[in-house]
């Protein structure tokens, strides 16, 4: 019986580390390429660990191309909109899962709706309402948008998680004379944490990730974002395949160790969202 | 307290609505687009050396450098401009012209730059006239350029062939190349659209259009163009042309040095880009093989055109004329970009330059593309075209009789 | 007084993150209604005349959106299936696992985490359609599949493959997660007295795990359906639509047609009778897989 539980484990391990190499594989080759100068990217027969590697790719991304301040353009977009969403998105939540009210149904199904929709379908229609707004090409015209779009889903996240917390200590809280403010406050954001955390990291990698809507928007570089630089680094004469692949890498970094050391929030708020729907 | 936490809400919003802005004194501040290469120095050039120069002459006038990549050049421009965001002036390919011309957003200089006529007469006349639309100028030149036969020293040697100068020797050619290096290919491009496949057509004495745009059937499709284009297809069938035309491969630089593509056709950018990134490749430079109708090669280059809407017309001329001067067209000869003044035609500077010569030769027997406002959809045409006769989905008279019609509707 | 206070408190605390949605969706969507039905002309004063239906009637006769409506169904359907088969089996390997649960999950789940841009450029570069391509190298010299490097990116099939293998490679993790955890909340106790009646491997995944997973399947295909057919980034990097708009998708041809085209008054009523019809698809799913149980439940 153990025997057999050996067995069975190794096979499964087995199986597992051979999805986990295609998993891995082309991320190795990124980074054995990023290492490598013009002259060995295209060699025959590729190779994974490079014959003469070097830093200059990763020395030109941080120096040369303003890459710094890209990533500076999408922290900052990024942690605004993360703190925007959270307190709007909370606020929402609080109202929706504690009150009755009128329109209470249509907010929710307004926000179920646009969770749904294909978001580059109404890409045309924001455009020109950037445009009006004098907000093309700026920063502030990114945040405005990925708050929008990304608001929905951390609403229906926090409410969900709101909905399935008993309310005594707020009812007895209101009974001392607690406004509901300071309930919202001192009681229900404490609460929220975990959910909070989950809809911040989720947020945050949708808005770091974003391409379409900023590519569209900016002009200028001193307002791209990473993804838009690493886009525009596949030049028009030529492909720095090397330089790409250098700057992708520094643009993984945060992601990488948010998620290493966030796992578990990550995880709860992807399953929590699909099994909520 | 409740209204406190939406008083902070809203003034946090407030706060993000009121995007930053420069309190300007009495600097006057110009926005100019360009698409200067960043990886060669072009850009580098400009932001860094250029425009301080160009501020220090002129205190009042604060220049900000915008550069926007090529392929999302004209696509941005014009949406910035239907948004108000337009800049002042900008770098144009000499092909976006008639179109933004047609729709009226350039400022025509004939009307608003008193001194224009100087201007006229200090530079070249065919960059200029790549200005020209329904009567008016719309713009100076700022650079010129074509595309010369870029050949692999070290390939050449060991094939033991001379470089091809005639459209007959490189069949030849590409068998002694293939015979030293099976996977080597002749000549390499990145596609069928019209600044790849021009010079064939010319070199072929075919056409797009007649002389005055009027039709393009008996051009497009007459027996020279569909001659052109059954060459290509051949030298691509027998391995001599690389898979890259199709889109996707090696890319042409990478290929060129990497000792895979014997031959590209290039212009003086090619120079820096190669030597920037393979620093011990040799490569030499002639003209473009001869055909029927001659060794015929491609215009390009670029204008400096001003926005109609622009607030600061003054100071925007008054940058153009910087951008047309003397010392800022020297100052750019040293990164690639041929000049288009005619008191440096003969100069020393031009002369003694390492790699002018031959394109300015070339230059001599060039031609431009079709100015036409719908040019990019002529040049989907013609690139569609070679798609489908390399894909062997038509053949070339069929599939140029159709580009003819296409076209002949585009120009009516 | 207080009561009065009391009932504007919900419309006071929704009222911020509301005006977000207004200004950015709901006007939006009023406004594209608006722009579809006109010629709308992007330069600034100049006129927008009214077209009546013509743009939607024009969509009938465009072979380019139908063109672009089949590939995006055939990404959707590979995809969906493919992150949906190869989630599962990942989920059910690692959920029989002992040792390195965590480190799997982790492995796994980091193409989620990646940014469309970075793995679309990536693939992109893998598949190269020269023999130094790094799949060329692996298929033909290395695992000797084929004979001769193949053209990935210059076909319309093999780009598909390309871009059909990044799709499911990139979501594998998202819905190996969402099925892992569904598997750890079916309760134990009816695996142990099905195997006290005898039940084998097989018969306990078809009677057990597969009927307590169908709520989470009918979820999770919805959102893997609904993901895919936003697929925008990797056709904008690997391939532009080309050759010959053949692997143009609809998100593209909107995109395209309006910001490349201009075209903006056509481009809204695509994105009108896109999203009607990823809506109305989305429903007839959740109803084919009995009703909407998984989404109100927990």
């Amino acid at each position: 019986m153990k025997r057999k539980r050996i067995i069975k484990q190794s096979i499964l391990t087995l199986l597992l580390l051979l999805g986990a190499a295609e998993m891995i594989l082309p991320f190795l080759y990124m980074i054995s390429t990023a290492l490598k100068g013009p002259v060995y990217v295209f060699e025959f027969p590729p190779k994974l660990i490079p014959s003469d590697p070097t830093l200059q790719n990763f020395r030109t991304a941080l120096t040369k191309n303003n890459f710094g301040h890209y990533f500076l353009n999408s922290l900052i977009i990024s942690v605004i909109t993360v703190v925007l969403i959270l307190l709007l998105g909370s606020m929402m939540a609080f109202s929706l899962a504690r009150f009755k009210f009128r329109g209470r149904n249509f907010i929710y199904g307004m926000v179920i709706f646009f969770m749904t929709m294909p978001s580059m379908s109404l890409i045309v229609p924001q455009f020109v309402m950037a445009d009006r707004l004098k907000l093309v090409d700026t920063l502030s015209g990114l945040i405005f948008m990925d708050v929008a779009m990304n608001l929905p889903f951390s609403v229906f996240l926090l409410q969900g998680f709101l909905a399935d917390i008993p309310r005594e200590i707020e009812e007895a809280a209101k009974i001392d004379g607690a406004s509901n403010t300071t309930v919202f406050l001192q009681i229900i954001l404490p609460i929220c944490k975990p959910a909070l955390a989950t809809s911040a990291i989720i947020s945050f990698l949708g808005v770091w990730d974003e391409y379409v809507w900023a590519t569209t928007i900016t002009n200028s570089p001193k307002n791209w974002t990473i993804p838009v630089a690493i886009a525009s680094f596949q030049g028009v004469h030529t492909t720095n395949w090397g330089l790409v692949f250098a700057a992708s890498l520094i643009a993984i970094i945060p992601v990488l160790i948010l998620f290493i050391s966030l796992q578990k929030y990550i995880i709860k708020g992807m399953t929590a969202g699909a099994v909520k729907g | 307290m409740k209204h406190r936490i939406i008083f902070i809400t809203l003034s946090i919003i407030m706060l993000l609505c009121t995007c930053i802005t420069s309190f300007a004194d009495d600097t006057v501040n110009i926005t100019f687009w360009h698409g200067y290469n960043e990886d060669n120095g072009e850009a580098d050039l400009l932001i860094n050396t250029l425009i301080p120069q160009f501020e220090a002459e002129h205190p009042n006038i604060k220049v900000t450098a915008v550069s926007v990549p090529y392929d999302s050049f004209l696509t941005k421009l014009i949406a910035a401009i239907s948004a108000g965001s337009a800049p002042d002036l900008f770098r144009s390919d000499i092909i976006w012209v008639p179109q933004l011309a047609e729709q009226g957003v350039l400022l025509s200089l004939d009307e608003n730059m008193p001194d224009f006529e100087e201007y006229k007469e200090a530079v070249f006349e065919g960059p200029l006239s790549t200005n020209y639309w329904k009567g008016h100028y719309y713009g100076l030149p700022l650079d010129t350029n074509t595309k010369v036969w870029l050949s692999n020293s070290a390939m050449y040697e060991k094939a033991g062939v001379p470089v091809p100068t005639a459209m007959t020797e490189l069949e030849e050619t590409c068998k002694a190349i293939k015979a030293s290096d099976p996977n080597a290919y002749l000549f390499s491009a990145d596609g069928f659209y019209a600044w790849n496949l021009l010079p064939f057509i010319w070199s072929f004495g075919g056409g797009i259009t007649d002389e005055e745009v009027t039709t393009a059937d008996g051009y497009i499709n007459s027996p020279q163009t569909v001659a052109a284009y059954e060459f290509i297809m051949k030298l691509y069938d027998e391995g001599c042309i690389s898979p890259l035309i199709m889109g996707d491969g090696v890319d042409n630089y990478s290929g060129f040095a990497g000792g895979l593509y014997a031959d590209i056709s290039d212009g003086p950018w090619a120079y820096s880009i190669l030597n920037g990134q393979f620093p011990d490749f040799n490569f030499e430079a002639s003209l473009f093989p001869e055909g029927e109708g001659g060794s015929i090669q491609v215009i390009g280059g670029e204008d400096i055109n001003i926005i109609a809407q622009t607030q600061h017309k003054e100071e925007a001329l008054e940058f153009m004329r910087f951008l047309v001067s003397k010392d800022y067209q020297i100052s750019m000869m040293s990164v690639g970009q041929m000049p288009v003044r005619n008191d440096l035609a003969d100069s020393e500077e031009v002369k003694n330059h390492p790699y002018f010569g031959i394109f300015l030769e070339q230059i001599a027997t060039s031609k431009a593309r079709t100015a036409h406002p719908n040019w990019a959809q002529i040049d989907s045409v013609i690139t569609d075209a070679g798609q489908l006769i390399a894909r062997k989905e038509m053949s070339a008279q069929q599939a140029l009789d159709d580009a003819a019609a296409k076209i002949s509707e585009l120009i009516k | 007084m207080k009561q009065l206070k009391e009932k504007k408190f919900p419309y006071l605390f929704i009222l911020p993150g509301f005006l977000f949605l207004f200004v950015w969706l709901i006007l939006p969507m009023l406004s594209a209604l608006n722009i579809s039905l006109r010629n709308w002309n992007i330069m600034p004063n100049m006129p927008k005349p009214w077209a009546g239906l013509t743009n939607y009637s024009q969509i009938l006769s465009d072979s380019l959106f139908w063109l672009s409506l089949k590939n995006t169904f055939v990404y959707a359907l590979v995809t969906v299936i493919g992150q949906m088969i190869l989630g599962l089996l990942v989920a059910l390997l690692i959920d029989n696992l002992i040792f390195g649960k965590v480190f799997f999950r982790a492995v796994y789940y980091l193409p989620v985490v990646t940014s469309w841009v970075v793995v679309s450029l990536l693939f992109k570069f893998l598949f190269n359609s020269s023999p130094s391509g790094f799949i060329n190298y692996l298929l033909c010299n290395v695992f000797h599949i084929i004979d001769q490097p193949v053209s990935w990116l210059t076909e319309a099939n093999t780009s598909f493959a390309a871009i059909d293998t990044l799709g499911i490679w990139k979501g594998i993790g998202f819905a190996m997660i969402i099925f892992l955890a569904a598997l750890q909340s079916i309760p134990q106790d009816l695996y142990e007295s099905a195997e006290i009646d005898g039940g084998g491997t097989i018969a306990l995944f078809r009677y057990i795990t597969l009927p307590a997973l169908v709520p989470t399947i009918a979820t999770v295909s919805v959102m893997l359906l609904i993901g895919a057919f936003q697929t925008y980034v990797p056709v904008a990097m690997i391939t532009k639509g080309g050759p010959l708009h053949r692997t143009e998708m609809v998100v593209s041809y909107i995109y395209n047609t309006a910001f490349t085209n201009l075209n903006f008054g056509y481009s809204s009523a695509l994105s009108y009778v896109f999203a009607l019809i990823v809506f109305g698809l989305s429903r007839l799913q959740l109803r084919a897989f009995g009703g909407q149980k998984g989404i109100a439940e927990k």
